[in-house]
């Protein structure tokens, strides 16, 4: 992304730290206009980005009609698994099924990611307190209000989306022979996991998508709203059900080129965490003005 | 009651106050430490008010050219740890090809993972958040023996230990600088009423608590744990590097 790269020959410090700060003055501008989970909002106001662009405004057009609200995440590289995680969190509020089925699979989980020769001692850390928020939401311990505190509070809000990432990693290294199909040049599965999947800020792909929603057993909805010449958004179910869609997924992202936020389905809104109406409308009401 | 200003500020390298899981992560490895020490590793905080300062002292292994040093270190966390790595700067003078003049050690896992042409270091070293103080410095040791000559902080050094290694130690340049450095080091030992081991036996032991290095009322012979992360991974990445590198460059380089 940055289009000055340093001369080649500079042998380090210097430009090193030079890069590393405009990072870090880039990440606390987009800190600072965007909500780590922002509240509800009408699904019609993305209409305010893309007035401009008929193709764009056709497809929200449509959307309406399935989709209600949409809550935006911060654009800081985390996106799709701070959005699934605290799209999930949510319906584990009133999902018990849900809740003893996650309950079931992280431990297995956890020990496979051992196995691969995860640092055991952070790993430990990162998965309690992803166990610890399950149990709190799952046995209404903690309430949407809560989460949504929770998930804008910097440091934990990362904490659970590490674990997402640790998990995602670990179901591409298991299933590495047929990741191995995926990669690019001749990076193999592991090395794209300790560059793209592990750390932190590093933005989610399909094949991020592909394996968490593998490894959590969690059915996605991405809703593709890009330049594409059709008239409907297209969207992608996660994992692939091919024809028989019979069941709807359990979370619906909103894909816009490099960024996902979280989409809400008409029905589902009645369900849909803490932003009050009152916010929603006045949102709509300065942007309309 | 007056509130501190600015001066309650933990760590001055981001402008961002530190996270929670900062203080959580560093928390419970510090912790940790104190419980199970890792072979040949002391740490403990500068300052017992800043959890963002560590100070570290390694003991140079046996039957290396560092085997009875002992070496600084201060190691600093920013707020935004595990996300980011810390940094490693020796105190003790520590002449290394991935040691820069003022003592800041250059090691790929410090970094952060992103895309740097620049630098030889393959993406699997690289900093995630699981990486930890253990981990870190475990890949310390290990790179005092084995230097990363792909991108040295200090070319000399570099120059000096490939004519060291490629002699098969005939050439004694940088043997002798090393061991004249250990020998000081020792001064400073001394001085911290620090005993360093010197044989393996001594070195894999549970180490007792030293004035310098309170450790609480720990009973530390209730665990000894071999506590060796794999490092097969990182070893594999340096093997490759040097191929790479030394791939038409300068055959015939064999790593021992």
């Amino acid at each position: 992304m940055s289009s000055e790269s340093p001369p080649p020959a500079a042998s380090g410090d210097n430009q090193d730290e030079l890069i590393l700060a405009q990072k870090e003055a880039i990440a606390q501008d987009i800190a600072s206009n965007a909500s780590l989970v922002g509240n509800l909002e009408p699904v019609y106001s993305l209409e305010r980005e893309f007035s401009h662009d008929a193709v764009f405004m056709t497809k929200i057009g449509n959307l309406k009609g399935r989709y209600a609200e949409l809550r935006r995440t911060r654009p800081d590289g985390n996106c799709f698994f701070r959005a699934v995680a605290y799209r999930y969190f949510e319906l584990l509020l009133h999902r018990p099924d849900e809740y003893e089925r996650i309950k079931a699979l992280l431990p297995r989980a956890k020990a496979q990611m051992i196995e691969l020769g995860m640092p055991t001692f952070t790993l430990e850390d990162f998965y309690d307190n992803f166990m610890d928020h399950v149990d709190r939401v799952g046995q209404a311990h903690m309430d949407a209000q809560q989460l949504f505190e929770t998930f804008n509070e910097p440091g934990q809000s990362d904490y659970l989306v590490v674990f997402l990432r640790l998990l995602t990693s670990m179901q591409l290294q298991r299933n590495a022979e047929f990741y191995q199909n995926f990669m690019e040049g001749d990076k193999t599965v592991a090395e794209f996991c300790a560059t793209e999947v592990e750390p932190m800020y590093n933005e989610s792909d399909h094949i991020h998508i592909t394996a968490l929603t593998e490894a959590t057993g969690i059915s996605l909805r991405v809703i593709y709203l890009d330049r594409g010449s059709q008239t409907e958004a297209s969207l992608h179910d996660f994992p692939d059900q091919g024809e028989s869609a019979a069941t709807t997924p359990l979370v619906h992202l909103l894909y816009r080129p490099g960024h996902y936020d979280v989409i809400y389905p008409v029905k589902s809104t009645s369900e849909s965490g803490p932003a009050t109406s009152n916010a929603t409308v006045t949102t709509t009401a300065e942007l309309s003005s | 009651m007056m509130a501190s200003t600015s001066s309650s500020r933990q760590n001055s390298s981001g402008p961002m106050a530190p996270s929670s899981s900062a203080i959580r992560a560093l928390s419970l490895e510090l912790k940790s430490l104190m419980e199970e020490p890792l072979e040949g590793i002391r740490a403990k905080l500068v300052n017992e008010e800043n959890l963002f300062e560590w100070e570290m002292a390694i003991f140079g292994p046996p039957d290396t050219l560092y085997q009875a040093g002992y070496f600084k270190a201060h190691m600093k966390f920013p707020n935004d740890y595990p996300y980011s790595p810390p940094t490693v700067r020796f105190l003790t003078k520590v002449w290394h090809p991935n040691v820069y003049e003022n003592g800041d050690l250059c090691i790929s896992i410090l970094h952060p993972p992103v895309d740097d042409p620049q630098s030889g270091e393959l993406p699997c070293e690289r900093w995630n958040p699981t990486q930890n103080v253990r981990t870190i410095m475990l890949s310390v040791v290990s790179l005092l023996n084995e230097p990363n000559t792909y991108s040295p902080a200090n070319v000399d050094a570099s120059v000096m230990y490939r004519r060291w290694r490629d002699s098969n130690g005939k050439d004694k340049e940088y043997e002798n600088i090393i061991k004249k450095q250990v020998q000081a080091s020792r001064v400073e030992a001394e001085k911290d009423g620090v005993i360093v081991p010197t044989t393996m036996e001594e070195y894999i032991m549970k180490p007792k608590p030293r004035p310098s290095f309170p450790q609480d009322n720990i009973d530390m012979d209730d665990f000894y744990d071999d506590d060796c992360y794999d490092m097969d991974d990182e070893d594999d990445c340096s093997d490759d590097e040097e191929y790479q590198e030394d791939d038409g460059e300068d055959s015939g380089n064999g790593e021992s």
